[in-house]
């Protein structure tokens, strides 16, 4: 009666267990797939780092999961993927690197096509809390010989004993008297899975006598199928960190970086070896041990006539083939994969990320975000070196400029270190990266502002009804009296910018910023033309997205797509574009911020990435250093730098010493176009002379080709006289010293 | 609606696959790099005297001035968008499979790869426009179109086929100054 009882209380217990545990698969994150074609721009080191990352080996680039490099020529056997717009299949393909770009891509076998995916890469996970993972597999994945492995090692009756094996523990106590140890277990699968999934590892009577009623109830329950295919996916195989290896799938990532399916006749021999013991057989720290094991393994298969000798002797004959670092050990960009969560929540609950298995298909761009990161971490030293700072601090955003995908982002100088993020939650002043939007805002009335409107640099004190006396004044002191609007905005100069804000007004200032995607509060004081408004690196991102795209906001985004864990899609998340300021206007600040990169506050950038890359940018500082900031773009990417102290000390830092040097190290670091903006309808260049606001000759010497929106260019033409150059020499004497 | 569709087959035959692909930069370190100066690493600049109390502005560049005569290198600008590269043009012509299957949902998803692919071609977002118009998404639709025109630059023939884009889609919408105004443009080319 009272085992009944107790029956029926385990039955329960079996079946409640076996279901939820079967379903509960935390959702799977990966980066972008590599796209290579004919001019994709990717470097030899780049596309050897994606394919590692995408668990490729170097080998023959014939079978799948392989490349080979000869030269310039590269070799590599996909594997195929089912993405959820279809399938990609396996092929063999050959292109060329040079130049950083992709040349001559032929598929040499498999179906043709001018453009082929990669498998994405896996960059990490979102786990339920106990912090167990799962890469699902079914009985259908198995490589071939790996059920016979596993059945010959571990439970050669497994389809015809009832859950338990009295004739093998009877065996096993024979072997085990004989030998005078334990050599042979005398377990099932069956019982091995129930002791997994429902009973701790104390060794008692009771215990055995459990797990074998558990056993019973498994088999009088399910198939032998599902039996099997739930323990593939249970058996403990190993631990990393404080995260377990449960299931083949994961384990085969772990140790080989390779998928189930793919496996070789020597490494499903090492795994089902390891199931005995994995920390004892554990292939990273104890090899010769792991390396018996496996050999027994292919033995056993030999002996019991699955293999012939021949195929048994070459098995025996590899290596281990363990890859040196697993797959992945935490999740490899935790900065990204914080930002990709806040992005999820917006949409799923936080359950269903850890449990339904889902496959989030993220924006990252792995070589990109592995420049970045060594950028800030090279930067950061170099800094570290040249002065007494206390230690200094770094955030980046990286986004595709036309498509406001986010590619990469660095949440501190520690970019493996899952903590404060700097890229979305320092909130910091974010000085003169406001300007542009001043500028914009003027520009924006072309009858009013062109590109070379005289504006004073003079200086001027504000005083508020509370008393206050606002002063502002130039970095360097200076006052410079009439300055071209354009130079005002290169160099940085706060004077002409505070007198031209408080001409538009604060609150259309305020209202271009919110037009560019600035959803947090803006104060309005007089101050915030300088910059006095703060923001966190993403949300300057966003805010720049637009300046860099003339003028369309384009939503951030890291991420393309969710799916079931069966690849249906779930969500899309499309590339919007919405249109927000006048085409024209913003051509003309880029003007202004590729001029700031030529020859104003950000030319230092071409002391090390050359001429030929056109780029546009801005430098921002807050008082005493305490914040430097980069933002700026290039035909492909924007980047948005920031470094400072945690405790918003003062540094010896400007934008220009701090923000921008790591901007510059990660732009010269990466392929990509030169940022060069289409001329908008409605805009002219002209040859003019910007002091004197005159139409001139382009062989004159201040000659500047500046564009206008029609009908603002100046109406005067002024070729070059005698003595008139020597005054515009003197005026740029004045003006550099 | 079909007038849209026949604006676009007019004007958007995707042509212009021998147009030059632009220069790309090669990042220095890269055995494959092309013959192109090296530059040096960039330095922090740490002979800034730090004595005198910041005010919240830049510093003047401690290098001299280019003369007048040696100009750096004026801010770049282009005429023209950039051409599809023939990867994008594979794509596109997938995505238009699939809507004249009447699956434009399917279609996006290529013509996002191609627009990752060609992001500087007014062509990609006048064919993510008809997707968006395909599917009845109208708003979108325009938005691309005016995307589309931004970089159609001095092509006159992006030019019309985008304004007459947008002039079909303002109809659709119910706008019909906007439709004038648009196809005003159109006209004038």
């Amino acid at each position: 009666m009272l085992l009944a009882g107790w029956m029926v209380y385990l039955d329960a217990v079996v079946t409640s267990r076996f279901e939820g545990r079967r379903f509960e698969v935390p959702s799977r994150v990966y980066a972008r797939p590599l796209e290579l074609y004919d001019g994709a721009a990717v470097t030899a080191e780049s596309l050897k780092q994606e394919l590692e990352l995408a668990g490729y080996r170097s080998g023959d680039g014939s079978r799948p999961g392989t490349w080979q490099q000869n030269g310039q020529r590269f070799l590599v056997g996909t594997r195929g993927f089912s993405f959820a717009d279809g399938i990609e299949p396996r092929r063999r393909l050959s292109l060329n690197v040079s130049g950083g770009r992709v040349s001559g891509l032929r598929v040499l076998e498999g179906e043709s096509s001018p453009i082929v995916r990669l498998e994405p890469a896996e960059i990490g996970g979102i786990y339920p809390a106990h912090r167990e993972d799962r890469v699902l597999v079914t009985l259908d994945d198995a490589p071939p010989l790996f059920e016979e492995a596993l059945l010959t090692t571990e439970d050669r009756n497994f389809y015809e004993h009832f859950g338990i094996a009295p004739l093998s523990i009877a065996r096993a106590m024979v072997a085990n008297i004989k030998a005078g140890r334990v050599v042979q277990g005398g377990s099932t699968l069956t019982q091995q899975l129930a002791k997994n999934l429902y009973l701790t590892r104390d060794q008692t009577l009771v215990r055995k006598a459990n797990e074998a009623l558990m056993s019973l109830l498994l088999e009088w329950h399910y198939e032998k199928d599902d039996i099997l295919e739930t323990y593939l996916n249970e058996v403990y195989l190993g631990q990393a960190g404080n995260r377990s290896i449960n299931g083949f799938g994961l384990a085969s990532q772990f140790y080989f970086r390779k998928r189930f399916q793919d496996l070789e006749l020597h490494e499903s021999a090492l795994l089902v070896g390891m199931v005995k013991g994995p920390s004892y057989y554990d292939p990273r720290r104890n090899p010769e041990r792991a390396l018996q094991r496996r050999n027994l393994v292919i033995d056993l298969l030999a002996d019991a006539g699955t293999i012939d000798t021949t195929q048994a002797e070459k098995a025996r004959a590899k290596p281990l083939d363990v890859a040196e670092r697993p797959s992945w050990s935490e999740n490899r960009y935790p900065a990204f994969i914080d930002l990709v969560k806040r992005h999820l929540a917006r949409d799923y609950k936080q359950e269903d990320l850890q449990s339904e298995g889902l496959r989030i298909f993220t924006t990252l761009h792995p070589a990109i975000q592995e420049r970045a990161e060594r950028a800030t971490a090279q930067t950061l030293d170099q800094l570290d070196r040249g002065s007494s700072d206390t230690r200094l601090e770094a955030a980046m955003v990286v986004t595709s400029r036309d498509s406001g995908e986010v590619l990469a982002l660095v949440g501190g100088r520690d970019a493996g270190f899952a903590g404060f993020n700097r890229a979305l939650d320092a909130r910091r002043p974010i000085g003169s990266l406001v300007k542009p939007f001043v500028y914009l805002t003027a520009l924006a009335q072309p009858e009013r502002y062109t590109l070379i409107t005289p504006l004073r640099d003079v200086g001027l004190a504000l005083e508020f009804e509370n008393g206050q006396r606002w002063e502002p004044r130039n970095f360097d002191r200076e006052q410079r009296g009439d300055v071209p609007l354009h130079l005002a905005l290169s160099r940085s100069w706060n004077l002409p910018t505070v007198r031209l804000g408080l001409d538009v007004g604060v609150p259309a200032v305020v209202e271009t910023l919110q037009d560019f995607g600035v959803t947090s509060s803006i104060n309005r004081y007089p101050s915030m033309l300088l910059g006095s408004v703060t923001m966190e690196p993403v949300t300057v991102a966003q805010a720049y997205q637009g300046l860099a795209t003339s003028g369309f906001n384009t939503p951030l985004r890291t991420i393309r797509e969710v799916t079931d864990s069966k690849g249906e899609a779930l969500s899309r998340y499309k590339l919007e574009v919405n249109q927000v300021a006048d085409p024209a206007a913003v051509h003309l600040v880029q003007y202004a911020m590729q001029e700031a990169m030529r020859e104003g506050t950000g030319r230092s950038a071409y002391r090390s990435i050359p001429e030929s890359l056109g780029l546009a940018g801005k430098t921002g500082t807050t008082d005493d250093g305490r914040d430097s900031w980069f933002a700026g773009f290039s035909g492909d990417l924007l980047a948005v730098t920031w470094v400072g102290r945690d405790d918003n000390g003062p540094t010896s830092l400007t934008g220009a010493t701090g923000a921008l040097p790591l901007w510059t190290r990660f732009m010269a670091a990466v392929p990509q176009h030169s940022f060069s903006p289409v001329v908008p309808d409605g805009v002219q260049y002209h040859w003019v002379n910007s002091e004197k606001g005159v139409l001139t000759d382009e062989h004159c010497e201040n000659a500047r080709l500046i564009p206008f929106i029609v009908g603002s260019e100046p109406q005067t033409f002024e070729g070059c006289g005698g003595d008139f150059s020597r005054r515009l020499r003197g005026w740029f004497e004045g003006l550099f010293q | 609606m079909m007038k849209i569709y026949r604006n676009l087959a007019a004007g958007l035959l995707i042509v212009g696959l021998t147009g030059c692909a632009s220069d790309i930069y090669a990042p220095p370190g890269s055995a494959d790099r092309r013959a192109e100066p090296v530059p040096q690493p960039p330095t922090v600049d740490e002979s800034r005297d730090d004595s005198s109390p910041r005010l919240s502005e830049q510093p003047e560049p401690r290098t001299e001035p280019r003369t007048p005569q040696e100009r750096s290198p004026s801010p770049g600008y282009q005429e023209q968008g950039d051409d599809l590269s023939p990867a994008a043009v594979s794509l596109i012509q997938r995505a238009d499979a699939l809507m004249s299957e009447g699956k434009p949902e399917a279609a996006l998803s290529r013509l996002e790869r191609a627009q990752r692919i060609s992001p500087r071609s007014a062509q990609v977002y006048f064919k993510l426009a008809e997707a968006y118009a395909r599917s009845n998404n109208l708003g979108s639709a325009e938005q691309f179109t005016m995307k589309g025109l931004s970089l159609a630059g001095s092509n006159t023939r992006l030019q019309k086929a985008g304004w007459e884009l947008l002039a079909s889609i303002r109809h659709e919408r119910g706008n019909v100054a906007g439709a004038e105004q648009a196809e005003q443009r159109a006209r004038a080319l």
